[in-house]
């Protein structure tokens, strides 16, 4: 008897064992550093976005590599690498050779922590988050898709600025890697040839930190934490001295503080407008249509999710009506009865297939939202083809100007037409997705997505046909999940791909090809 | 589903989502045929033989379960996007009787959920059947001490989603959507007046669950479908007396569960298989054997959560049918024993 018990109790505990030790589920992008393929010698002559050339922020010249100051940096150095502790090498393996990826995915994280939407009061009002006050409650900001892709581009756009302006620098001062300088450091990443001064990897740390820290006020402490680790990483790892650190630095403050400032005046703050002006922004429509949406939440949501993001600065686009898409059919049309049933035929013969291509590119709230999700794949992208920081931070730029792009032109279109959603128009129509708080056409999945493949495609050729696909089938994704009309998807996607185009023209000329 | 996983694949994610599960379920099922193989072998080949004309016990029940509140951490929050969710379920179970002293339990039940109307979300509701679930119960002890009888009882259990329905779908998710190892350990002083009190203590080893997005935000970002619903500890106290002749019993019980790990529900935000789970839950129940029709009983019962954490403030009502073949008496004894 005690005999029988003890080997079920070993069973039981071999179990247990194999059970616990399998818990490990991925929580970032998980690649090693590695060798660039191509350094980009000439980078530093490339068209930045916020600034003329890379010439437009001074760097001073640095200190020789004979001279006593630069020796005592490399000494410090040797010094500090000697003692390396297990969270520095630990964060030397985080932040690898290409800590844009890494910026990137906190920028993710924090969107998903912060795309909530506030709930209502108890007396059933809402309160808007206020920047403000940004404890709140609600805090700020709530990142839905139009924040987060705003977020994405001014954070990637003042990296690549950063980034052309260092590339200058470096191939003007020429000052190689302290483990070039000195055989006895081994550099803890693939080595290259690329200058250190002003460092990369400095110019980041500081642009993320501050474009971040404006964009998630409450985060401010913990991007310092993490701003300073990957400054020390950077001379941990051998690649680095400090005055390179702090010549990137100083560039990261001043492109960030331009980045800045052009999303202080770009509109946004007046894109959650006040209820009159949505009210009459709805009424135009209704005069003009003869249809508007309507929130249908208990209690109701008294104003739509920024109605004048629509109207925010573009990056590539003088006038957004000039990509304005077509009307929607009118509600009596055959098109349109036509969608009708096509929506019925889905709901009521719901498969796994498309339940589960609805679940995949949802991306709603409390993720980090479609334009979040086409930075993941780049980011993927980006490491599968080994790119160096810059031409990481450029292809970043580029995608995220081109969803903000899109967004903007797909509010315009949203709010000039405010066109019902499918659970306004169908009576007892049910849905496995949430229908979001704004109008339906077009849909904003199809118009980030098609505008973030087409940019993908032009940057990775060798993807084009399967970013292509995967941008079409977030678009009908929605569909799929019975919160959008066909024609919203379709003409999303016409419209994702006509308004990259102006942001892939812009950088065929920068002179990177 | 696969589809999107090997796209996955393809972009330079070699993250294996089906080789874990795989092997979770294999140890398992394992470890099933081990421990049902070592029990046979300690058995005399008479009692086997005697299984199956004797102690077999099905049951039907129907439960109607709602909530209209549900705690956000520990903010009991009311939500007009769901409005009050409605989940019934139909579980149909066999008990039987191997040995004396080892019965064998296997259910499957059918669940549908759906808000009432109006609401502000439009969801639509989900059915189909919920997890299959095996267990064996072993009594390990029976003695008369004082003025009563002491019965001390273990419980190893099992139970893994019968469908490929969605967890990630809170709050209309039909379960959990992730294989539950559960061991359990029973004890129960029955005086000789009918009164009994019983107490049970159950460890809850859950595995992952897996969504249809692959990425999800737990106090951090996952890059991943799977999830990992956190293991529980499960208690319960019961009360309960046997009346006209052991052909009724009442019994009034409080259950509690708390999850060992997981992340808060955030605010107004849908809930998500990892959460951390905690409630107190208190009921009543009835059985009663009709004596009229031989084998054949009614239970019925009520119970509500009254205190939780990221959890929803259920209430829920079932009734059932037992039937029985043969030996009422011995059932009677066993299924008290539960």
């Amino acid at each position: 008897m005690r005999n029988k018990h003890y080997k079920i109790t070993l069973i039981i505990f071999v179990f247990l064992l194999e059970v616990s030790c399998e818990k490990e589920i991925p929580t970032k992008l998980n690649y090693e550093n590695y060798a660039y393929s191509g350094t980009d010698v000439n980078g530093g002559n490339w068209e930045p976005i916020l600034i003329d050339s890379g010439t437009d922020i001074e760097v001073s010249v640095p200190e020789s590599v004979t001279s006593e100051t630069y020796k005592s940096e490399i000494s410090a150095l040797k010094a500090s690498i000697s003692n390396l502790s297990s969270d520095q090498k630990k964060a030397i393996d985080y932040w690898t050779n290409n800590p844009v990826v890494r910026w990137n995915e906190i920028a993710l994280e924090l969107i998903a922590k912060y795309n909530l939407i506030p709930g209502p009061n108890d007396d059933d009002t809402y309160t808007l988050p206020n920047p403000n006050n940004p404890e709140g409650p609600p805090g700020f900001p709530f990142a839905h898709p139009p924040y987060a892709c705003r977020a994405l581009a001014y954070l990637s756009v003042a990296q690549y600025d950063g980034l052309v302006s260092a590339w200058h620098y470096k191939y003007e001062y020429n000052r190689s890697a302290p483990y070039q300088q000195d055989a006895s450091i081994t550099y803890a990443y693939e080595p290259n040839d690329i200058p250190s001064y002003p460092s990369d990897g400095a110019v980041l740390a500081r642009v993320s930190k501050n474009v971040l820290s404006a964009m998630f006020p409450l985060e401010n402490e913990y991007l310092q934490k993490l701003e300073d680790e990957h400054l020390e990483s950077l001379m941990l790892s051998g690649g680095n001295v400090s005055s390179d650190v702090i010549a990137g630095t100083n560039i990261g403050d001043r492109i960030s503080e331009i980045a800045l400032e052009r999303a202080a005046n770009d509109g946004m703050k007046k894109a959650q407008t006040p209820k009159a002006v949505s009210d009459s922004i709805k009424a135009a429509a209704f005069e003009r249509f003869g249809w508007q949406w309507d929130n249908l939440e208990v209690p109701v949501r008294p104003v739509g999710l920024t109605p004048l993001f629509g109207k925010v600065k573009m990056w590539s686009i003088d006038n957004v009506e000039d990509v304005r898409p077509i009307p929607p059919p009118q509600l009596d049309s055959e098109a349109y009865l036509n969608d009708v049933a096509i929506l019925k035929e889905y709901a009521d013969n719901m498969t796994e297939e498309r339940r589960s291509i609805a679940n995949f590119w949802q991306d709603g709230l409390g993720t980090y939202t479609p334009p979040g999700h086409w930075n993941r794949f780049a980011n993927q992208f980006i490491v599968e083809n080994k790119m160096n920081p810059l031409r990481s931070a450029r292809t970043m730029a580029y995608m995220n100007m081109a969803i903000m792009d899109a967004g903007i032109s797909c509010w315009d279109a949203k709010y000039y037409y405010h066109y019902p959603r499918p659970i306004q128009k169908i009576p007892g129509f049910k849905t496995i997705a949430g229908t979001p708080n704004f109008p339906s056409y077009t849909s904003g999945h199809s118009v980030f997505s098609a505008a973030a493949a087409e940019v993908l495609a032009y940057i990775f050729p060798e993807k084009a046909s399967l970013v292509r696909g995967w941008a079409e089938e977030a678009a009908i994704s929605r569909v799929y999940g019975g919160i959008h009309w066909t024609f919203d998807a379709e003409i999303g996607t016409d419209q994702g791909r006509k308004v990259a185009q102006y942001t892939i023209d812009v950088a065929k000329l920068d002179g990177a090809d | 589903m696969k589809e999107y996983l090997k796209k996955n694949n393809d972009i330079g994610s070699n993250y294996s989502i089906h080789k874990k599960k795989n092997t979770f379920l294999s140890h398992i099922t394992i470890f099933i045929i081990l421990f049902t193989a070592y029990n046979l072998q300690g058995q005399t080949p008479n009692d086997a033989l005697m299984m199956p004309s004797k102690n077999i016990c099905v049951l039907l029940s129907y439960d109607h379960g709602q909530f209209d509140r549900y705690w956000e951490k520990d903010y009991l929050r009311r939500n007009e996007t769901i409005a009050t969710v409605n989940r019934e379920t139909i579980l149909p179970m066999a008990a039987i009787g191997i040995f004396d002293n080892l019965n064998l339990y296997l259910g499957l039940p059918y669940v549908k959920t759906e808000s009432s109307e109006p609401n502000g979300g439009k969801f639509i509701g989900a059915k189909g059947f919920q997890d299959f679930g095996i267990s064996l119960k072993y009594k390990a002890f029976e003695k008369t001490i004082g003025i009563g009888q002491l019965s001390l009882f273990s419980t190893i259990g099992y139970t893994t989603p019968a469908t490929n329905y969605l967890s990630d779908y809170m709050p209309y998710s039909l379960g959990f959507g992730a294989p539950e190892f559960s061991l359990r350990g029973i004890a129960q002083y029955k005086f000789k007046n009918g009164f009994y009190v019983r107490g049970m203590l159950a460890h809850l080893w859950r595995g992952y669950t897996e969504a249809e997005r692959d990425y999800y935000y737990n106090n951090g970002s996952y890059y991943s479908a799977i999830m990992d619903v956190p293991n529980a500890w499960n208690f319960e106290g019961i009360l309960g007396i046997w009346l006209l002749n052991n052909s009724m019993k009442l019994e009034l019980n409080y259950t509690g569960l708390k999850s060992t790990s997981g992340d808060d529900i955030r605010p107004y935000n849908a809930a998500q298989p990892t959460n951390k789970v905690k409630f107190d839950r208190i009921g009543a129940s009835i059985q009663y054997y009709i004596p009229a029709i031989k084998g054949l009983g009614v239970v019925g019962y009520h119970n509500r959560v009254v205190n939780g954490l990221n959890t929803a403030k259920f209430s829920n009502t079932g009734i059932g049918l037992t039937f029985q073949f043969n030996f009422i008496k011995d059932k009677n004894q066993e299924q008290d024993a539960q």
